[in-house]
């Protein structure tokens, strides 16, 4: 049996697993049925992303000057929990694929049997992309003309939206990718991504699996001075019959005293974190080591 | 000394469902049922991600000492809720509680100490009912 390492962020995703956004009951079921609209109107993202290029002044090609961008500075942080398939406002459901319906209907039976461990973060990998939009902690944001930074202090993750003009690589270039390959434009006051070249990975703890084909659009935009919301649409064929949207909204952390840094995220640093993955393919921890001697306190 | 709190449906309620930590964590390794309260001296105070730890020596009645671990979130989180690695250094006496590991090794999530001073230390945040008290 493996040793895996312990990822909090991992166990998060339980609550989540049985949850809607939060953010997402803020909606009123007719902006939702809206938004969702949006993106089923076309059958890639691609398209959607081309259009919303399209439409925007100047076709998405003008860089604006760095004064002209919104303020995102400072630290921000959602809260831990919500998934990719739980109906949105007004009880609007994802249409699934069978296998995908087979794995949810899984999943929430080992949920309900207390049955949970994540191939991804036990063993202290990236959450990954659109996971990465649902871990909660704290998150930077640096926006720059050229590109833009999305940041999680969890495990150091970093998602580069370049924004200064350039395409995805060439098809012969691209292989999968925890994060995928973002790019995107900036409409006024909001950042519009395209992301692809995604890697097969389970979308949380007792969720299904995204695969390849997964792409994504969003669009960011502050709500308030301190509110960020992301407006999110995902296609991926092996997942959802049509695209499906979600909401999410992130909060500036107070920070007067600025005693809140985001610092180095070692998810192995400490042993007594290692989880083993159990015989009935729960989560339990491995060793403490609490038997040491104890440490003196520095002088 | 150790005193272990059998915990009672009710009690289970009325203490841990207000509690943030809670709504973090999957709590499979831990009995979300179940409270324990130890009283105990700081050993280390393992202040890492993505996982802290508490480690609390605890003398039982024969004079034998157990190394209980009470584990809570990351700095950051713990930093955000006013537990600092200072605040429990080597040494300190505290009564802690939380949640028992259900394998019965000597583990819980932590959800509140008390340091001998009377200051409290939520790591997940104080439920409502405690803050507005």
């Amino acid at each position: 049996m493996a040793i895996r390492h312990v990822a909090l962020f991992g166990l998060l995703t339980l609550a989540g697993a049985s949850s809607v956004f939060a953010q997402a009951n803020r909606q009123s079921p007719e902006e939702f049925r809206r938004m969702l609209a949006m993106g089923t109107k076309y059958r890639t993202a691609t398209e959607f992303y081309a259009a919303l290029k399209a439409a925007a002044p100047g076709q998405g090609r003008q860089m604006p000057a760095f004064n002209q961008l919104p303020d995102w500075s400072g630290l921000w942080t959602a809260g831990g929990g919500g998934n990719f398939f739980s109906p949105g406002p007004g009880g609007s459901a994802p249409k699934l694929t069978p296998q995908a319906a087979a794995a949810l209907k899984d999943g929430q039976s080992n949920e309900k049997n207390g049955i949970e461990y994540d191939e991804n973060l036990s063993q202290c990998g990236p959450p990954g992309y659109p996971r990465w939009l649902v871990i909660p902690f704290l998150r930077e944001f640096i926006v720059r003309p050229e590109e833009t930074w999305l940041t999680s202090e969890t495990v150091n993750n970093v998602r580069r939206v370049y924004t200064d003009g350039r395409d995805h690589p060439p098809v012969e270039e691209r292989y999968p990718l925890y994060y995928g390959d973002s790019i995107g434009f900036w409409d006024g006051q909001k950042l519009v991504i395209h992301t692809n070249q995604l890697m097969e990975r389970s979308m949380g703890r007792n969720q299904p699996t995204q695969s390849e084909k997964m792409e994504t659009v969003e669009i960011w935009q502050n709500v308030n001075p301190t509110t960020v919301k992301a407006d999110v649409w995902l296609f991926d064929p092996e997942l959802y019959t049509e695209p499906w949207y979600v909401q999410r909204l992130y909060t500036k952390v107070p920070n007067e005293d600025k005693s809140l840094r985001i610092r180095y995220w070692s998810c192995n640093e400490n042993p007594n974190n290692d989880v083993v993955k159990t015989p009935d393919g729960s989560t339990n921890y491995k060793d403490f080591q609490f038997d040491d001697k104890p440490k003196e306190p520095a002088k | 000394m150790m005193r272990r709190i059998a915990a009672s449906a009710a009690l289970t309620m009325l203490v841990a469902a207000p509690l943030r930590l809670e709504a973090h964590h999957s709590a499979v390794m831990f009995d979300d049922q179940k409270e324990i309260t130890v009283e105990g001296t700081v050993k280390e105070f393992q202040y890492t991600n993505p996982h802290s730890w508490l480690l609390v020596d605890v003398t039982d009645k024969d004079g034998k000492v157990t190394t209980w671990g009470f584990e809570a979130e990351g700095p950051n989180t713990l930093l955000r809720n006013g537990v600092r690695p200072a605040d429990l250094k080597f040494g300190t006496k505290v009564t802690i509680t939380g949640h028992p590991m259900k394998d019965g090794r000597p583990g819980a999530l932590w959800m509140k100490a008390v340091r001998d001073d009377g200051k409290e230390f939520w790591p997940g945040g104080r439920p409502r009912a405690a803050a507005a008290q």
